[in-house]
């Protein structure tokens, strides 16, 4: 029956999906237009600029232009009902047809937005999953001794830890580490992806890993707190259940009881729990990025913002959305497969 | 639910709050913040900063970058502070037409830095000639400026400074004292006045000058050509190189100012957003489990929906294309944040939805909004001020992300507006660290005092998770 539940969930995924690009495609449609305006116009004035060297009066060149314009209106579609348009652009943006830049390039040097968009998309990947494990793992192992002696002193610290790092963003974080340790101690570099110019061979991954150390540390040192006051919750609870007291009644010793009880009905909760912390983490912290110069979507976000090119900043928003859906999906699929009342009941 | 049975739960709510000391260091916290709030006017040591925070001129004579004052209590080398000048002597002599009028202001130096600038300000009309000199302790003289003013009939402003007019006459001053190769190094363009006529008259005045102490005088003469021109007003700022609580930033704005006045807005938007998003939430969920069946389901679907959206993405695309202000941002944030609380709430309501005085009351004949209002609603009191507690500090930092971006409200000031032009400044290449480290703490300061209350009620709500 998993099959079933896992169709049923793409399904689901996809179909929000396309409502929310819809929602976008609406919400943002003359933004986008007055870019695209924009373009032509550039594009017109460029052909025209090209026509002076022929014979041609004045007036021929305006209404050359005039009609160019019309010609380039049609072709973009332009001339069509508002309702039209919305249902093209989100048609266009479903097929990941995001058009030009107006302004940002790849590293390639081409604008399509597409292309711009999808290479930054494993830096971040990287990055935050790299942050996340670590921070899981912390988190876990913090976890799991909290709930063992709650009230006591480790549990206590951590807890108000944990409170106090809540409000905390983590750009501002990163801010003071750069400040600290790439400008004061000069243990790390200030930002970037790699050096200039990045090393040879089995060099240029240590050098990746030399640079991505800084904001990992900032994001470890922020997250882990919550996720392991989270797994006390969890694990406190499962082991205040009967069949835990049960287990322990019959003389089951304490670590099996924690690890061969208790784990089981803990964990579903935890890979939940783990995989929502990545996702709120990408979508939360995502302008973390631009405080290091990691040239990710956050970033990308950043620059956008900066140089007011709505098309990359659509572009990104859509592969955003899209990426959190499928992490969204993924921790229902997960969850169903470690939790066998899903599994069984399949219809949900 | 009766006044006096709503009376009597929150009493018994505060009786178990108050045996949580977590909690209760949070609430000092808040009311500290909400102290600030109310008593602002009297501690702003620059009422105007709410008005004026990016208005140029009234910050110009604060001195630029500096640390905060108590950064001499750590140091060996003190910094001098900022002095102002005001009514000083002026001693009038006719010459013919002419009359001259020369003012002295004497400065005492004796910090181990040298002042950052000095700033001349006077009022005055006609085409005055002002000649302003500097007498060092060591009884040389530095003129800073010689020139005539065209200032026309009405009487205006007239500001002269000394890194700003008298770089020439300070490095033709020092020059002879400097060696060859050590001039060769410097570039003239770069030298600041100040640096150099407050500092020892010796080798190395323009690479590593050291401070002379002492008293200077300084010395406006001012020549007005005609009977009729005016002069007042006479006025002398010596911006030092510290400068209050929390130092200045590099547009010489008072950054404590700043940070206290960011203090309301960062409370609006965190308990105004809350409020919001939770009521909205509650409610919701409470009808969604009320109602039941298709609606529910409907319901659920649209959730869904708002749950799907990444939060900080869709606010940062929103607000770089409707440009918000803090209002429109408050609602834009209130509209994804309901979303948290819903499975919780239906959930809850669900297990209310079956208790028989539901039933009861639907025997009797009470209409839905009845039920859900006065019944059901009012149930989940507590878990709503729990909740709202710990999406304070998230609005307040999602507020900050968006003003980072440079997409902030320009009307106010706000921590996050700090900290963006902190960033794009280069205040953590520089080292500016008493511009970078405050606001952000405040941030953290006011999400922890949140944090604390928040857990703390969610302790008294899920009595499993207490420790024994």
């Amino acid at each position: 029956m998993y099959w079933k539940y896992l169709l049923k969930r793409v399904l689901n995924g996809i179909i929000i999906y396309i409502i929310l690009i819809f929602i976008y495609s609406a919400l943002f449609n003359v933004v986008l237009e007055q870019t695209v305006y924009a373009q032509i116009e550039e594009r017109v004035r460029a052909e025209t600029m090209a026509l002076s060297g022929r014979n041609m009066t004045p007036e021929q060149i305006l209404k050359w232009s005039v009609d160019r314009k019309e010609y380039y209106y049609r072709q973009y579609r332009l001339d069509r009902t508002v309702f039209e348009r919305v249902l093209l652009r989100a048609f266009n943006t479903l097929t990941f047809n995001y058009g030009m830049s107006s302004g940002i390039k790849s590293s390639s040097g081409t604008r399509d937005v597409r292309i711009i968009v999808t290479e930054t998309i494993p830096r971040t990947l990287l990055l935050f999953m790299t942050a996340m494990v670590i921070d899981v793992l912390i988190g876990l192992l913090l976890g799991i001794k909290k709930a063992q002696r709650p009230g006591k002193p480790l549990d206590k610290t951590t807890s108000i830890a944990t409170m106090v790092v809540f409000g905390m963003p983590s750009w501002w974080l990163g801010m003071l580490m750069i400040m600290f340790f790439a400008y004061i101690v000069k243990l790390f570099p200030s930002g970037g992806l790699h050096s200039t110019p990045p090393p040879e061979g089995f060099a240029y991954y240590i050098d990746t890993l030399y640079h991505l150390a800084l904001p990992v540390i900032t994001l470890v040192l922020l997250g882990f707190w919550g996720r392991s006051y989270l797994t006390r919750n969890i694990v406190l609870g499962v082991l205040q259940e009967d069949y835990i007291m049960s287990a322990r009644a019959r003389g089951i010793p304490e670590r099996k009881v924690l690890y061969g009880h208790g784990m089981r009905t803990a964990a579903p909760p935890i890979v939940t729990m783990a995989l929502l912390a990545l996702l709120a983490s990408v979508s939360g912290n995502i302008v973390f990025e631009g405080i290091f110069s990691w040239p990710g979507m956050g970033n990308l976000y950043w620059i956008s913002v900066q140089q007011n090119d709505i098309p990359v900043l659509m572009g990104n928003l859509s592969l955003t959305t899209g990426l959190y859906i499928s992490g969204l999906v993924i921790l229902d699929l997960v969850y169903g497969f470690l939790d066998p009342r899903i599994k069984v009941g399949g219809k949900g | 639910m009766k006044f006096s049975d709503a009376k009597e739960s929150l009493l018994d709510f505060w009786r178990e709050f108050r045996m949580v000391k977590s909690g209760l260091f949070g609430l000092v916290l808040f009311l500290l913040f909400l102290a600030i709030v109310i008593f602002e006017p009297f501690i702003l040591p620059f009422p105007d900063v709410n008005k004026t925070w990016r208005d140029i001129t009234y910050w110009e004579e604060n001195p630029k970058g500096a640390p905060p004052v108590w950064i001499n209590w750590f140091s060996a080398k003190k910094r001098p502070l900022t002095q102002v000048f005001e009514d000083p002597k002026n001693t009038e002599s006719e010459m013919g037409n002419m009359k001259m009028v020369s003012t002295v202001f004497e400065y005492e130096l004796q910090a181990d830095y040298s002042p950052q600038d000095l700033i001349f300000k006077a009022r005055a009309s006609g085409e005055p000639m002002f000649i302003v000199t500097l007498k060092r302790p060591d009884g040389e003289e530095v003129t800073v400026f010689q020139n005539s003013i065209n200032l026309g009939n009405k009487v205006t402003d007239v500001r002269i400074t000394l890194n700003g007019n008298g770089r020439e006459n300070a490095i033709y001053f020092a020059r002879p004292y400097e060696s060859d190769e050590n001039y060769a190094v410097i570039t003239p363009k770069l030298v600041k006045a100040a640096d150099v006529v407050f500092s020892q008259a010796k080798e190395g005045i323009f690479r590593n000058p050291e401070t002379l102490k002492g008293t200077y005088e300084i010395v406006v003469q001012t020549i007005l050509r005609s009977a009729n021109d005016q002069y007042m007003e006479p006025r002398l700022v010596v911006p030092g190189k510290a400068f209050g609580v929390l130092g200045t930033d590099a547009l010489k704005r008072d950054i404590w100012s700043g940070v206290l006045a960011g203090v309301k807005w960062a409370l609006l938007i965190g308990i105004l957003t809350a409020v919001v998003s939770v009521s909205i939430g509650v409610i919701y969920g409470v009808i969604s489990a009320y109602l039941g069946g298709w609606k529910d389901g409907l319901m659920q679907r649209i959730f869904e929906i708002f749950v799907s959206v990444p939060l900080l993405p869709v606010l940062i695309v929103m607000s770089a294309v409707f440009k918000p202000s803090i209002w429109t941002l408050i609602i834009m944030m209130s509209c994804f944040f309901w979303t948290g609380s819903v499975k919780t709430v239906r959930s809850i309501a669900l297990q209310i939805k079956e208790e028989t005085y539901i039933e009861a009351s639907k025997a009797l004949g009470a209409n839905n909004f009845r039920i859900i209002f006065k019944h059901m609603v009012p149930l989940l009191i507590p878990y709503s001020f729990a909740s709202m507690a710990l999406y304070i500090p998230g609005a307040i930092v999602y507020e900050a992300t968006i003003s980072l971006l440079g997409l902030g409200d320009a009307t106010i000031v706000t921590w996050g507006q700090i900290l963006s032009d902190a960033l794009s400044s280069g205040a953590v290449l520089s080292g500016l660290w008493w511009w970078v480290v405050p606001p952000g703490l405040s941030i953290a300061f006011m999400g922890m005092a949140f944090a604390f209350i928040g857990f703390a009620m969610d302790k008294i709500l899920h009595p499993k998770l207490r420790t024994r």
